[in-house]
């Protein structure tokens, strides 16, 4: 594990110049060893301080270029002190590094940076911390260069990013902070086109996103999260309520041909980065509309199909081709995809119901559906699926929760929720167990199944047992335990156990591929490429990870893109600045929950409109009303602009 | 109410207010630098910073909401030395040409450094500021004196919405960039710019702004009247200003900012000119009166006629119709208004009891749907864009466009009704339609105030929507969607213009549009109204005041002007031509004189190769205007008269609120002022004594029955009565199914935003951005007659031909050619029919 010669990282001061030692893993703070193949990490610097790794740094250098960067590569000149501190900064500090400096440039060093605590954003305000860090416990190596013993010794490379804990934390990395920005400035086309630079299908994610950004929210430490799902609809409503037409447009044509399996988020974000670059994309799906589980796996209350049904259009217009009823491995075998296109791309999700492992369930009962995923998706195609009166949905996630709401909607007079733990452990976002309340479904908490109850071949109710929490287990929510002889029946018509999917790769069956996977089923891929074992062939989103969300599929859709344009034009798959310092400071963290933020708050968060709870579980029509843009201002003024810049300096 | 303590002063905000506008009910200064009101905070300068009890960090006043019960200091040594640094940061490589700098003396960096005690610099950077800009027309830019406060990004995008203006490149290399096509060059960005960054080409390095005479006024571009501070020094226009504290919230367009410069024009008329054997020259004031009265009385009454101008206030208006009806016994008297607003007052009359808009110009800002029909707001009123702006981009209101072009609100319209040259009135029906058929109309309203409510129900009932898709070309479910944002929303603006009121069939399509009117909810409530836009200054002002044969001042009926006749002690002559009717008489010899005050009929009126040649057969033609033209040289007498800035008076705006024009300057040379010419020849005409305009005022109150509770003499504005019908009082008007012409092409004529009437032209401003004539086509017609851009098209029509520059743009659909009025180089005008703007016409190259 790499040594470390100073830190002050996370305001922890070690020194271990005079002797003394100390690991990165000792000390918690998550850099690499090395920086791709191009050399050692020889020191990190940042919004949160330094990080000296390799006892021959020059900090002073290190400082002067991380200040360059900060002033000419980032700062968005917003603000005076920003605009103007950081160029004092840089060229006060080229001046010492180039042996011009003065003693009293260390004031104003000091003097400048200090007045950053100022700024309007925290880019060049956090960019004072390592600079005010160096002047204090490097200000012998500063008196050094003044009094001209010393000369520049800069790293092999310097590297950097600029990130925010939002940005961070989404799978995706959209820059948050500048779409927010641009809302207040009632720039709603502009903050889509920032959207749009990572995340091509705003209209779902900015509905049905889980939104883990939100987590990562520095506002929550003053007072609630910025709604930046919501915001991120609202630039996309702007669109399509005013009849405009996308801006983008494709480059010239390179020539290169791309399959992309699966008509998903990952495979239309996939199929929309690559089209941009100009490479010829066709999809295939096995459904016969785009949306893959979001089309038939999210209900059209929460995310209405013509809206999905738009962003594959603009997709298309792109010049992708998209041919749907064509399913890998039934209708055409990998083997024949990578002879016919310069690359493959996997986006086939994870759409097999896992068993409940109840006894019957094997069984083929009447009233027994395969899979909450299955029900929801029998519905949304119209495949003749009658729902009866009382409805039993097992499980605690999202899906569950779409099935029970669905069911009222197809007729059940009850609809009723068994989950094994309690509602403040399910995984399915609060406010969607809310509005389930309000539609009157009716939830069974500390319950889970242990038989299908059946006549006639035909299911008349499931047999559950009571259970208790007991200790957290490793996901951290209290471990489910039975309580026992405490069986009873609960009568119904129907049971859907929803309680989660796992990727169907049988396609992958029919030859010897050299595709990893992993024990819980699903592709294996290099770091970062989302490259599979097999050349050419990438893959990303559900079918990658194992179900998860629609960000993280779009995250992955656009990372394989970015590979796979390198892989086409270059003929190497491969990570550039911007992907490999994207996980460099991923696994660094850049959210700090602890953190005191020191300004007035109380500013509460703004909600969209909603249609009211019974009335709409008459139908399908969507619940959530659009933010008016006026409210929408309001809630992006909330916003602290949480912008970082962190550099790695790469040595030999 | 929020309670908070700002400096020890306790105050009470509404929610949702900042600590800024706090401290400002408190009655404590907080300093700024990049705060506008007008426009939504930016937090760039951080000079506003205050203390909050009880929170670490101090936070910008300018943008941080008031909390219950928090205590700010605004002032302290840690706020000062914060102020004072920031300020020293802004300093670095800040350029010391004060002395040179236009904005020296109205320098708000300046004023700040004093403030703070900036007096020395301990930080030092390299200057890496970008090049000044002069390429810009009208505009420089001088990045080193950029404190970056967005004032002119945000103007440009918030207020005008044009966003030209955006942030380039990064750091301190940042300089403020625009993307000329989007310029509408209206100066507002120099008008809101702290420094000297932001500079007026036409000002620059004439005045200190110290030196300067401001004279509230009020500008006669448009008819929206914006509230204008004219600077004046020397005798000499420099600059138009403007405060946010007007009606216009300190906006200004081209036309107010730029377009100034044909006061000082070397083409001014400086004397009186009377010809002499075909010759002019030069006369006295008297010897010009004389030969006046003798030419206007040497021919009968009925031979003598007038045309009169919305460039003349009320006072002069009205003056110039009781000239003709009482001193000449001539009631042969009209005005450009006939080709368009005349029409658009008499139908709304007829319909509504409405004599111009039914609300304040400002109440299209709160409105919640808006529509704009057959009308390039932009350009015919830009202070109504601006309201547009407000209520769409901060108020949520729908925007709805109906036109035959692209216009700029396109951008922000939630639905965009291009409808078929001529389809107009069809369109409108449709949508009222759907209004009704949705049960969205406030029917409690229509029962209570539409007297034959019977008859607009089963009119609608026969209105079929599928034609009307087809015979506008407009699908219909776009008309449903659009007639939803009306329908459903609580108040509407419904705005239209030019090509409704001067189009083909514009009495149809009035009446069309009072229809939705009444249906959409547009006329009642606080917010939103009916508003027909002029784009002439003062056209409202001479409509009010009779200057027409059928009207007499405040509407009233001429065939019912016996108080009229017994005021003025005369009898009132019978008859009377429009003009119209005076050029044909003009042509048959009927008339054989003519009067025209402020009006160029050779460039400015459809047919005017008619107006030409017809001018050339009158006997003794008169000609009272502000600049040397090809109409002035076929006068007989020149008698030279005042630009707004030159004289006093009172105006009319489009919104009904009267304003007052307060002379900056003496007019050029012996050139008089317009009232102070029609009250001298009033008298000399009458044999009495010359109307002083207090006289005049006093009359027009009395006998126009409008403008009763107003008043012609404070300094603020004021409005006519507002619009209350009566129950029972509102008519819906059928309309005649239309039918549209199919011919190839049709062309447009009308208003550029970059002009104003015909003596911009004489502007060295709006010149520069827009100096000659051009014919605009579609790429699709450019390709089908073989022409490219600049290529000479000749264009042919019924009535004259004439050619010009092609332009190419998707700004018009195939099948419709757009040219500009104003130039007299092409002088498009030439081959327009009377009672139109839009004319069959065929195209070719030249």
């Amino acid at each position: 594990m790499a040594e470390v010669v100073f830190s002050s990282w996370g305001r922890n001061i070690v020194d271990n110049r005079a002797g003394g030692d100390a690991d990165l893993a000792s000390l918690k703070v998550r850099l690499p060893e090395s920086y791709l193949t191009e050399g050692k990490v020889g020191a990190f610097i940042g919004w949160d301080g330094l990080v000296v790794m390799d006892k021959t740094t020059d900090v002073v250098t290190l400082v002067a270029a991380y200040m360059q960067r900060v002033q000419e590569d980032y700062c968005c000149a917003k603000c005076s002190p920003g605009r103007k501190g950081t160029r004092v900064l840089q060229d006060t500090l080229k001046r010492i590094i180039s042996g011009q400096g003065k003693e009293q440039d260390l004031d104003a060093l000091e003097a400048a940076a200090t007045l950053l605590e100022h700024c309007k954003c925290t880019l060049c305000m956090t960019s004072a911390v390592p600079v005010l860090d160096s002047l204090k416990y490097f200000r012998d190596d500063y008196r050094a260069y003044l009094r001209g013993e010393r000369s520049s010794t800069p790293a092999k490379a310097y590297r950097g990013k600029l990130t925010a804990p939002c940005i961070d934390k989404c799978p995706a990395h959209i820059d948050i902070p500048s779409y927010i920005e641009e809302i207040k400035e009632y720039r709603h086309v502009e903050a889509l086109g920032s959207i749009r630079r990572n995340m091509p299908i705003p209209a779902v994610c900015g509905r049905v996103c889980p939104h883990p950004c939100e987590t990562a929210c520095r506002r929550a430490l003053v007072d609630e999260p910025v709604s930046i799902m919501v915001l991120k609809r609202v630039a996309s409503d702007h669109e399509w309520m005013h009849h405009h037409q996308p801006p983008m447009a494709p480059k010239n044509p390179t020539g290169k041909k791309v399959m992309v399996v699966g008509a998903g988020p990952a495979g239309l974000t996939c199929a929309y980065y690559l089209a941009l670059e100009g490479h010829k994309v066709k999809i295939i799906d096995m459904l016969n509309e785009p949306g893959g589980t979001v089309a038939v796996g999210i209900p059209d209350y929460r995310m209405p199909r013509p809206l999905l049904q738009r962003e594959a259009d603009i997709i298309s217009a792109l010049g992708v081709e998209i041919e749907y009823g064509v399913k890998l491995g039934r209708d055409v075998s990998l083997r024949e995809l990578k002879e016919q296109y310069d690359a493959v791309f996997l986006g086939t999700g994870a759409f097999k119901s896992k068993p409940m492992g109840v006894e019957g369930e094997d069984q083929g009962y009447e009233g027994f559906s395969e899979g909450g995923i299955h029900y929801l998706r029998a519905v949304a195609l119209d495949e003749g699926m009658v729902t009866p009166k009382r409805v039993i949905v097992v499980g605690g996630g999202n899906t569950a929760i779409d099935c029970v709401r669905v069911a009222l909607r197809e007729g059940a007079k009850e609809s009723i929720l068994v989950y094994r733990r309690t509602r403040k452990e399910m995984p399915a976002e609060s406010y969607e167990v809310d509005d389930a309340e309000e539609e009157n479904v009716q939830f069974e908490f500390l319950r889970n199944p242990t038989k299908l109850v059946v006549e006639n071949n035909k299911v008349v109710g499931v047999e559950v047992i009571k259970m208790e929490l007991g200790e957290p287990d490793d996901s951290g929510r209290r471990r489910p335990q039975e309580v026992p002889g405490s069986e009873y029946v609960i009568p119904c018509d129907m049971v859907i156990p929803a309680i989660g999917q796992d990727p169907d790769l049988s396609y992958l069956e029919d030859g010897d591929y050299g595709i990893n996977q992993t024990r819980w089923n699903s592709i294996v891929t290099k770091g970062g490429t989302m490259m599979t074992d097999n050349e050419g062939v990438f893959a990303g989103g559900d079918c990658e990870y194992g179900a998860m969300t629609v960000v993280l599929a779009v995250g992955h859709g656009r990372r394989a893109a970015r590979a796979m344009h390198r892989y086409l034009t270059e003929g190497k798959a491969y990570l550039d600045e911007e992907d490999a310092m994207e996980d460099v400071i991923n696994n660094l963290g850049v959210f700090d929950k602890n953190e005191q933020i020191g300004i007035l708050g109380g500013l509460h968060r703004e909600h969209q409109p909603k249609v009211a709870g019974a009335e709409r579980a008459q139908n399908y029509g969507e619940i959530e009303l659009s933010m008016p843009e006026s409210q929408a201002v309001r809630e992006a003024e909330r916003c602290l602009r949480c912008y970082r810049v962190g550099m790695v300096a790469v040595n030999d | 109410m929020i309670k908070l303590t700002i400096d020890g002063k306790a105050v009470e905000v509404a929610a949702g207010a900042t600590i800024l506008e706090a401290a400002e009910k408190a009655g404590v200064r907080i300093p700024t630098l990049c705060f506008l009101k007008k426009v939504s905070p930016t937090g760039a300068c951080r000079l506003c910073v205050v203390e909050i009890d009880g929170v670490e960090k101090p936070m910008t006043a300018c943008n941080t909401p008031v909390a219950d019960g928090i205590v700010v200091t605004t002032q302290s040594e840690q706020l000062a030395k914060i102020r004072r640094q920031t300020i020293e940061l802004l300093l670095v490589n800040h350029p010391l040409d004060c002395p040179v700098c236009d904005a020296g003396g109205e320098c708000e960096l300046q004023n700040v450094c004093y403030d703070h005690n900036v007096v020395s610099q301990p930080f030092a950077a390299e200057d890496v500021s970008a090049a000044t800009i002069d390429h810009w027309p009208l505009i420089q830019q001088v990045p080193n004196r950029c404190v970056l406060c967005e004032k002119c990004v945000k103007v440009c995008y918030e207020t005008v919405g044009s966003g030209a203006l955006f942030i380039n490149d990064k750091g301190d290399k940042a300089f403020i960039d625009k993307d000329l096509d989007k310029c509408e060059f209206c100066g507002n960005c120099v008008a809101v710019c702290p420094t000297g960054t932001m500079i007026s080409k036409t000002f620059k390095f004439k005045a200190r702004p110290w030196e300067l005479k401001k004279t509230p006024s009020v500008c006669t571009a448009c008819s929206a009247q914006c509230q204008i501070d004219i600077n004046s020094s020397k005798g000499q226009i420099l600059r138009i200003t403007s405060d946010d504290t007007t009606v216009n919230n300190g906006n200004l367009c081209l036309g107010g900012f730029f377009s100034y410069g044909y006061s000082n024009s070397p083409q001014r008329l400086t004397a009186p000119l009377l010809k002499v054997q075909g010759r002019q020259q030069p006369v006295s004031w008297d010897a010009a009166f004389a030969a006046t009265v003798t030419g206007l009385k040497q021919v009968a009454p009925a031979a003598v006629a007038g045309l009169a101008s919305p460039r003349l206030t009320n006072e002069e208006n009205y003056l110039f119709q009781k000239l003709f009806r009482v001193t000449l016994g001539s009631n042969n008297i009209d005005s450009e208004a006939r080709f368009g607003a005349l029409r658009t007052y008499r139908t709304l009359r007829a319909a509504l009891n409405l004599q111009g808009a039914s609300n304040r110009l400002d109440r299209i800002g709160v409105a919640q749907a808006i529509l704009v029909f057959g009308c390039d707001v932009t350009a015919e009123a830009p202070a109504v864009d601006w309201q547009i702006q407000q209520a769409t981009r901060k108020g949520d209101a729908k925007l709805v466009v109906a036109n035959m072009r692209a216009v700029k609100l396109d951008r922000q319209a939630n639905a965009t009704l291009p409808y078929r040259p001529g389809s107009g009135a069809t369109l409108a029906m449709a949508l009222t339609k759907v209004i009704l058929d949705r049960g969205l109309a406030d029917q409690d309203y229509l029962n209570r105030f539409v007297v034959n409510l019977d008859e607009l129900q089963a009119d609608l009932a026969q209105v079929d929507l599928d034609q009307a898709a087809a015979v506008t070309g407009i699908a219909r479910e776009l008309i449903e969607e659009a007639a939803g944002y009306l329908g459903g929303a609580d108040s509407v603006a419904l705005i239209f213009g030019a090509d409704v009121s001067k189009g083909s069939e514009a009495e149809a399509t009035i009446a069309a549009l009072a229809n939705l009117a009444l249906v959409s909810g547009a006329l009642h409530g606080d917010c939103g109204g009916l508003f027909p836009l002029d784009e002439k200054g003062n056209m409202q002002g001479l409509l009010d005041m009779g200057v027409c044969p059928e009207l007499l001042p405040g509407g009233h009926d001429y065939a019912a002007g016996a108080p009229f006749a017994k005021a003025w002690n005369v009898t009132l002559p019978a008859g009377g031509c429009n003009a119209g009717e005076i050029l044909a008489g003009i042509e048959s010899g009927e008339i054989r004189t003519l009067y025209l005050a402020a009006t160029n009929p050779l460039v400015s009126f459809p047919e005017s190769a008619r107006w030409r040649k017809a001018l050339e057969k009158i006997e003794f033609l008169v000609v009272q205007d502000i600049l040397a033209t090809e109409l002035t040289l076929m006068a007989d007498v020149v008698l030279p008269g005042a630009t707004p800035f030159e004289k006093s008076g009172t105006v009319t705006a489009a919104d009904q609120r009267i304003n007052v024009l307060r002379k900056a300057l003496d007019p050029v040379g012996e050139a008089r002022e317009d009232g102070a010419i029609l009250a001298e020849l009033y008298a000399r005409l009458s044999g009495g004594v010359r109307p002083e305009m207090s006289t005049v005022q006093l009359e027009i109150k009395q006998l126009s029955g409008i403008y009763n509770d107003t008043c012609f003499v404070t300094d603020a504005a004021c409005w006519k009565a507002s619009f209350s019908p009566a129950d029972k009082s509102l008519r819906y008007t059928p309309v005649a199914s239309q039918t549209v012409p199919t011919d190839d092409f049709q062309l447009l004529s009308g208003k550029i935003l970059f002009h104003f009437g015909t003596t911009s032209t004489c502007a060295p401003g709006p010149n520069e951005v827009a100096p000659s004539g051009y014919i605009e086509m579609n790429a699709v017609d450019a390709d089908r007659i073989g022409v490219k851009a600049g290529d000479t098209v000749k264009v042919v029509t019924t009535v004259g031909e004439t050619a010009g520059p092609a332009r190419v743009s998707s700004k018009v659909p195939a099948g419709l050619i757009f040219s500009p009025y104003h130039f007299a180089d092409v002088n498009i005008q030439q081959v327009i029919p009377a009672d139109t703007n839009l004319v069959t016409v065929q195209v070719t190259k030249g």
